[in-house]
């Protein structure tokens, strides 16, 4: 369960004239266990940032966010790190990795995590990759040097390998063809019926309804703009 | 849990000159924190001062040894010392300054295992050949002198030969700094393995956002012997409230 209550989010760029941005006020949102949400509005409008709050990239200056009842406060990193850890898990747009680690590595580390048996783990990474249509070929090359759409789906992978209770997906399917992104909706789908509280950013209509989300547009929910 | 090991009000001055000035850290088990900031900002006093390299003028420092908790000032010279050797380790800028250059790759191994009382040859040695396929030297480099080595080398051999003893907390001040980008990525990479392998607890000095961003889970940015903000490493990176940690931020170059 996801919970945001009275949220108020703003910038102060304290580099370009103090310039403030307010981009929330009053933002309420709950995400409930085995639903996907969708959230919509235009680009700027600060979706990605919605994501971000939950996660603890980005703080807030007042109201509640609520993990499976664990606040995030960012007075208490520790408790941030932990609830990544075993709660939260993020799918971003954008693939992150040390240059020169293997695909398979970047894909079995957050299993390694929890589960400290290298073959096990190994053995399940491999399963998903392979769903995901990442050629044997390729598990042991640095993913930096693939295209797009195999990159995204690499960061899917390693994002999908466990069975987060809150999951956070940010276009994740943005780059894919058809076929791929088909594979990645039902792996999104299988996290549903097992229970997770999902919220993501999908651009195209045709994945929030294969996923039968609700769609929530954020300047509906935000006095801000 | 608790944390393994925590700074409160450190100071440390040379003359009237400010070192660091009023810095707190908490350091969980498994955890990687990273002090960011420009040169000259205090970040090697600051570290320096931790770990028993420098005498800070005031402070107190909590180390947790499993069944107590020891405040490392107030402790006899001997103690700190063992310490030192046992659960502490320092990985230096210049790898020069952590190895003794006149001593086998082998031998500067050995240095930590045989000051905690290790004696037998045969496991000594077996150690040693473990720690340089950890660390990707080759078998055959063990009796070769450090000098031979090139700089990715020596650094690697610097991070054997501090973690040999499996120390509770490691220091590095700048590990990939004088290092060509291929070769940090490959001591990074190692980093990482090492500390999730091993549960490493790990204060990391660097100027580099990204070798940052990449290694830590909590972060301290300093300017002018101070902490200006700290907290989750991606949150202070992402999302930066002080005004130096947006100016640090937005003058990263992209590539």
């Amino acid at each position: 369960m996801i919970e945001l209550n009275k949220i108020t989010k703003k910038f102060t760029l304290h580099n370009q004239g103090k310039t403030n941005i307010l981009v929330f006020n009053n933002l309420n949102l709950k995400i409930n266990p085995g639903e996907i949400v969708a959230l919509t509005g235009p680009s700027g409008v600060g979706k990605s940032s919605i994501l971000k709050m939950i996660y603890g990239n980005y703080v807030f200056q007042s109201g509640q966010i609520k993990i499976n009842n664990h606040n995030i406060d960012h007075k208490y990193p520790r408790n941030i790190i932990e609830l990544r850890k075993n709660i939260i898990g993020y799918v971003s747009q954008f693939l992150r990795v040390i240059p020169r680690v293997p695909t398979i590595e970047i894909v079995m580390e957050p299993l390694l995590e929890i589960n400290s048996d290298q073959d096990e783990v190994r053995e399940k990474a491999e399963k998903i990759l392979l769903k995901l249509n990442i050629h044997k070929n390729l598990w042991n090359l640095s993913p930096l040097t693939f295209s797009g759409g195999e990159q995204q789906r690499v960061n899917v992978a390693r994002g999908l390998i466990r069975n987060y209770p809150c999951l956070l997906l940010d276009e994740p399917t943005a780059s894919l063809d058809s076929v791929n992104k088909d594979i990645v909706l039902n792996l999104i789908n299988e996290k549903k019926d097992k229970g997770s509280s999902i919220i993501g950013i999908f651009h195209d209509e045709y994945s929030r309804k294969y996923l039968k989300a609700r769609e929530i547009d954020i300047t509906k929910i935000s006095d801000a703009k | 849990m608790q944390p393994i090991l925590s700074v409160h009000n450190l100071n440390k001055y040379y003359g009237n000159q400010v070192g660091c000035k009023n810095m707190n850290l908490t350091l969980y088990p498994g955890e990687v924190v990273g002090v960011v900031g420009e040169s000259g900002s205090g970040k090697t006093t600051f570290i320096n001062s931790i770990s028993g390299n420098l005498i800070p003028d005031s402070g107190k420092i909590l180390i947790e040894t499993g069944n107590e908790k020891i405040n490392f000032l107030e402790i006899s010279e001997s103690l700190k010392r063992l310490l030192i050797r046992t659960e502490l380790a320092f990985v230096h800028q210049n790898p020069r300054d952590g190895l003794r250059l006149d001593v086998s790759a082998g031998g500067n191994i050995s240095e930590r295992l045989m000051s905690i009382g290790q004696r037998n040859y045969g496991n000594i040695r077996q150690t040693i050949f473990k720690w340089l396929d950890k660390v990707e030297i080759d078998k055959s480099r063990v009796d070769d002198f450090p000098r031979t080595f090139s700089g990715g080398m020596l650094q690697r051999l610097q991070i054997a030969k501090n973690l040999v003893t499996s120390p509770k907390i490691i220091f590095m001040d700048e590990p990939t700094g004088g290092l060509d980008v291929s070769v940090q990525a490959k001591i990074l990479d190692l980093l990482r393995k090492l500390v999730r392998e091993l549960n490493l607890s790990v204060v990391i000095v660097s100027h580099d956002l990204a070798v940052i961003r990449l290694l830590a889970d909590k972060i301290i940015v300093m300017k002018n012997g101070e902490a200006v903000e700290s907290g989750l490493c991606d949150q202070v990176l992402d999302d930066p409230q002080h005004s130096y940690t947006q100016l640090l931020v937005s003058s990263v170059l992209q590539v």
